[in-house]
């Protein structure tokens, strides 16, 4: 059975349908990626999967791990091991970055029925995740992402979800707003926590990212659909002819 | 109509029969002052809505409560410091039950070279001349209408005079309301004085037994000489049932400095009143503050700055959230007087509903005569970010855990501005064990 199963899922927003029957089956050890054109639903799927509210499932379901996962709280669905990189991090001033992250950890940890992080083992694990993100050891005194620059913010994506160590992670653009040093950093962040336990979801608009997370599969997604699927060769069919062949499709 | 008022109340003649007992009744100045507060009283009764600075917080219900004056009894038996008190590590306790001096329950030690520290009581029987200078200056009864009330039954407080130039020291006064079977109102005047150069710092916790019904109505007198500074921290943590109406008069010198905070944690009914007059130039005044309310609570913090004269700078920063059925207001006042040139005044008041029953009501008014200012206010309210909660309960939090530190989150910058770290770090557990409560 797929870790992730999503089956016909149909979802709008203010009555709007924005995903027309997505349905896609991801199994532990693969690595999956979306490529599609702005607007066409790729952070709606991503949100659907972690759980914000505000949209409308009228169809379908999303499996994880066998379990019903649309029926779980966004908490619930991140302590079973779901992770999202969010295309968009919010910035939440007055919360510093240490006490979330300490937090976010113990809430698996109880869940897991482990007792809290010990403070220096969890700064002596942060210290050592930072340094291989190229991460500067005092932005976890700062408020979570307040005036962080995109690619601190993405960085900071990525060092959650290392700490987090979640079985299935959606990575939305993690990529955008990179140079092309950020980007290999990142890339071997997300390439460290690959193994056959788990799953990844690439979301991005260019084949670029796909250069150093290398897929196993790639999906073109257009107009709420997914129109091809195929493997590796297919991003770089995309990156030479773009997305324009598939916009009828929608 | 006539707002309603203690002297309306039966109990009145309770009080009217302890008049006599009242320390320093033989002394004629101080006999003067409580005449002209009752007089005032007698004429206009406590403050109604028709007052404008008390249209948000009627005291209509404490005419229904028949308060007895606990003024110069001190019956009631407390053997402990209650556990909501924060133990402030080098501070010296002076302890009030009811309004009095309790001996037992203060930290009795000698008074360091430079300060003195004595009761109200005693010094009105004994060195009435101390007093006469300060007493009733600041505070005076035709101007503010919880003097009034306070002069008229004033009974004891606490007196701290710190000499020129005294070094500084750290003193917590605990102020318990304690009414055992009956309610009781107490009016504990309190005198801080600092000579030129001087510094200080003070917490006042106001906390009391549960299920008590009580109103403290402490009034104090500030006078801060040049170049002195005073550091002054309240907590406010009354019982549900109690009353709790204070008022505090500060006059800061040329160069001299107020740094103040409020919190305001309940308490049935409480307002708390700051007036600030920058007498002399290049003084500084900050009152800042928090307050978290729930249930029926009531909480109202009023300012007035009035900048009489050039280069002073005043700064206040107020967050607040309101919970259940609760109500807060803030109100803040900034005078500046056609010479106070150079004023610099800065004020900002947020709010945070954690849910749809409570009230805020905020009005700040900026009265500005003087044309070369830097003069900024704000004020907002708002509900937490579904966004910030989404966020962190896609990392695994749970929502109540989540919304406890965005609440966290909302107030901290308001913590910060407390610059005695010993206090911050009492008083940001005080409301970190507030949002516990919360969610618990
Ligand atoms: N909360 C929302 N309210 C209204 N429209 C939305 C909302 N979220 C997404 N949409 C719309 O849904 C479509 C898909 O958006 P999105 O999922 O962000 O696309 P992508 O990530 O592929 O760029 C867009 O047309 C967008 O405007
Ligand atoms: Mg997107």
């Amino acid at each position: 059975m797929a870790l992730i199963e999503i089956n016909n899922l149909h979802v709008s927003v203010q009555g709007k349908e924005i995903l027309k029957g997505i349905s896609l089956s991801i199994n532990a050890g693969e690595v999956h990626a979306i490529m599609g054109p702005n607007g066409t639903g790729k952070s709606t799927l991503s949100n659907i999967i972690a759980g914000r509210d505000g949209y409308q499932i009228t169809q379908g379901s999303v499996t994880f791990d066998g379990q019903d996962l649309l029926a779980m709280e966004p908490d619930a669905r991140a302590r079973a091991g779901v992770f999202l990189a969010f295309q968009y991090p919010v910035e939440i001033p007055g919360v510093s970055t240490s006490a979330f992250l300490k937090t976010a950890i113990n809430a698996k940890r109880r869940d897991q029925g482990k007792p809290e992080i010990d403070a220096m083992e969890f700064l002596k694990l942060v210290k050592a995740k930072n340094k291989a993100l190229g991460i500067p050891d005092d932005m976890i005194k700062r408020p979570l992402n307040v005036g962080f620059s995109g690619g601190e913010k993405k960085r900071a994506e990525v060092l959650q979800m290392t700490l987090l160590e979640p079985r299935f992670a959606v990575l939305d653009e993690t990529d955008s707003g990179l140079d092309i040093d950020a980007l290999k950093v990142v890339s071997d962040g997300v390439n460290a926590l690959r193994d056959p336990s788990r799953a990844f979801l690439v979301i991005t608009h260019y084949q670029r990212l796909l250069n150093y997370i290398v897929p196993d599969h790639v999906h073109v997604m257009a107009g709420g659909r997914i129109v091809k699927s195929g493997g590796k060769e297919l991003a770089h069919e995309l990156e030479a002819e773009g997305y324009a062949k598939y916009s009828t499709a929608a | 109509m006539r707002a309603t008022g203690l002297l309306d109340h039966p109990f009145r003649e309770a009080y009217a029969a302890k008049l006599g007992a009242l320390p320093g009744a033989t002394q004629a100045w101080v006999d003067g002052l409580r005449q002209t507060a009752r007089g005032i009283l007698n004429a206009s009764g406590l403050p109604g809505p028709k007052i404008e600075t008390w249209k948000f917080t009627g005291l209509g219900d404490l005419a229904k409560v028949p308060f007895g004056p606990a003024a110069c009894a001190q019956d009631i038996d407390v053997r402990d410091i209650p556990l909501g008190v924060p133990r402030i590590a080098g501070a010296r306790r002076i302890v009030l039950v009811n309004g009095v001096l309790s001996e037992a329950l203060s930290d009795v030690i000698a008074d360091p070279a430079g300060l003195r520290i004595a009761s109200l009581k005693y010094l009105l029987a004994r060195e009435p001349q101390t007093l006469k200078p300060i007493l009733g200056g600041l505070a005076a009864s035709g101007s503010l209408p919880l003097a009034a009330l306070n002069t008229a039954y004033m009974a004891d407080g606490v007196v701290i005079l710190a000499d020129k130039d005294f070094p500084g020291t750290t003193l917590h006064i605990i102020s318990i309301g304690a009414a055992g079977s009956d309610p009781v109102a107490f009016h504990p005047r309190h005198l801080i004085s600092l000579a030129a150069g001087a510094r200080l710092t003070v917490i006042e916790t106001h906390v009391g037994l549960p299920g008590q019904s009580y109103l403290a109505n402490p009034v104090t007198e500030i006078s801060v000489a040049q170049n002195a500074s005073l550091k002054r921290y309240v907590m406010v943590a009354d019982d549900n049932d109690a009353f709790h109406l204070a008022a505090a008069s500060v006059s800061l010198a040329a160069h001299s400095s107020l740094d103040a905070f409020h919190l305001g944690l309940g308490g049935g009914k409480v307002r708390q009143e700051v007036n600030v007059s920058i007498n002399g130039e290049e003084a500084d005044c900050r009152i800042n503050g928090l307050y978290a309310l729930n249930g029926k609570q009531h909480h109202d913090l009023t300012t007035v700055i009035d900048h009489a004269v050039p280069h002073g700078t005043s700064s206040q920063l107020v967050k607040g959230v309101v919970d259940g059925a609760s109500h807060a207001v803030f109100q803040g006042r900034i005078h500046v007087a056609k010479d106070a040139q150079k004023t610099d005044a800065r004020q900002l008041h947020k709010a945070l509903f954690l849910s749809k029953g409570p009230a805020v009501d905020c009005k700040p008014e900026l009265e500005i005569f003087a044309d070369d200012v830097q003069c900024a206010h704000g004020a907002a309210t708002g509900e937490l970010d579904p966004n910030h909660l989404f966020y962190l309960m896609a990392r695994g939090i749970d929502r109540d855990a989540a919304r406890a530190l965005l609440v966290a989150g909302f107030l901290e910058d308001a913590i910060v501005t407390i610059t005695d770290e010993t206090v911050r770090a009492a008083f940001s557990n005080v409301v970190q064990s507030w949002l516990k409560r919360r969610t618990a």
